[in-house]
């Protein structure tokens, strides 16, 4: 699948054209490796000299995408990626089964469970302002969302969305998305289970601010 | 897929979306996962794939009787015999489980959709897989292959 798409270019706000394709392959996790990860380190180092909280750091600093390579072959996921100008903007990993909500009216009901989500560095704004530059593409991160409910919706789960945010994440899940936050969940180092309803999915795919 | 084409929503989320971190998983889930111990989640898909066209073959269908009685889709059908790396439609599993009055999760799990770290399972379809060979009919050897493990599908 390859679905033409379009994201914004963040300092012109001018709409750019990419591709969104579930054709991930190993080198796109090498890509991450090779393209993503020396960014990412150089702008947490700047960020620690210039005295910030370990609190906004990076979270995903450790994030090893090759590790998830034998992922590939196992058929309950399915993984989505963004590429625009040539580059790998953003990477996401999905889980059809073995899910259900947590919402009280959802209890039960089979979701798309999004485990690994993420946006080239150099999409994120706390990360280029530590470089001294601004972010490049913006709204990577809403079409893999976006990319997400609709497979929820060719599953037949309605749009049913849940995911463990990370802390540094929880604005745009919560503010952003309009998703529910159910509760910090335990078994999962107290992380946030953020959640969308068949209708918080409808609204967050053909409105706008949730 | 087909994807939201309107600017003005594009425009509106990119504003909102503002360059904020994104990340689901990460450090914290590569810690917990190194507290685990190792996972032996392996692909079935192969015996998968044996135990459809054994089980069609047993019942003398072709594929495009299996399709209409098991009410899937022929391509689809097609698509799994022929391409391991395709994946199954979840509702085509259950449909299938369904047809064959096999425990589903068992099903979904041989097909690669559902996480499975009971190595009896793991061994038993291995087992399968390897014992089964490609010819026109059941020789006896799959016949008893095929029987062992619905029985053993049915009864754990």
């Amino acid at each position: 699948m390859r679905s033409p798409i379009q994201i914004v270019d963040a300092a012109t706000k001018e709409l750019v054209e990419a591709e969104l394709f579930d054709e991930v392959t190993v080198e796109h996790f090498l890509e991450t490796q090779t393209e993503w990860r020396p960014v990412v380190v150089e702008a947490a180092k700047r960020m620690l000299e210039s005295g910030a909280s370990r609190d906004v750091l990076p979270r995903h600093f450790h994030w090893d995408w090759t590790s998830k390579e034998a992922d590939l072959r196992i058929l309950a996921f399915s993984f989505f990626g963004i590429s625009a100008k040539g580059r790998l903007q953003g990477l996401m990993k999905l889980e059809s089964a073995a899910r259900s909500g947590r919402i009280v009216s959802q209890k039960g009901k089979p979701l798309i469970y999004v485990d690994y989500l993420e946006t080239a560095p150099w999409n994120i704004k706390p990360l280029m302002k530590a470089l001294g530059r601004g972010p490049e593409f913006s709204a990577v991160g809403t079409r893999l969302i976006e990319g997400a409910v609709r497979k929820s919706l060719d599953e037949g789960f309605k749009g049913r969305l849940a995911l463990h945010s990370l802390s540094t994440s929880e604005r745009f899940y919560l503010d952003v998305c309009g998703m529910t936050a159910v509760g910090r969940d335990p078994a999962k180092q107290n992380l946030l289970w953020c959640e969308f309803t068949p209708e918080q999915a409808e609204t967050f795919l053909n409105e706008g601010a949730a | 897929m087909i994807m939201n084409k309107n600017r003005d929503w594009l425009v509106r989320r990119a504003e909102q979306e503002d360059g904020c971190f994104v990340s689901v998983g990460g450090l914290v889930e590569a810690l917990e996962q190194a507290e685990q111990a190792p996972s032996n989640v392996i692909p079935f898909k192969h015996a998968f794939v044996r135990f459809l066209q054994l089980v069609r073959r047993d019942r003398k269908l072709s594929m495009e009787q299996f399709a209409k009685k098991v009410d899937i889709d022929l391509v689809e059908l097609l698509k799994i015999e022929t391409d391991e790396q395709y994946t199954p439609a979840i509702r085509t599993v259950h449909q299938i489980a369904e047809f064959l009055k096999i425990p589903e999760k068992k099903l979904m799990a041989l097909a690669g959709l559902l996480r499975v770290k009971d190595a009896q399972f793991q061994n038993a379809a291995l087992k399968f897989a390897a014992r089964s060979k490609p010819v026109e009919r059941l020789s006896q050897e799959e016949q008893s292959a095929l029987e062992e493990y619905v029985k053993f599908l049915c009864e754990r």
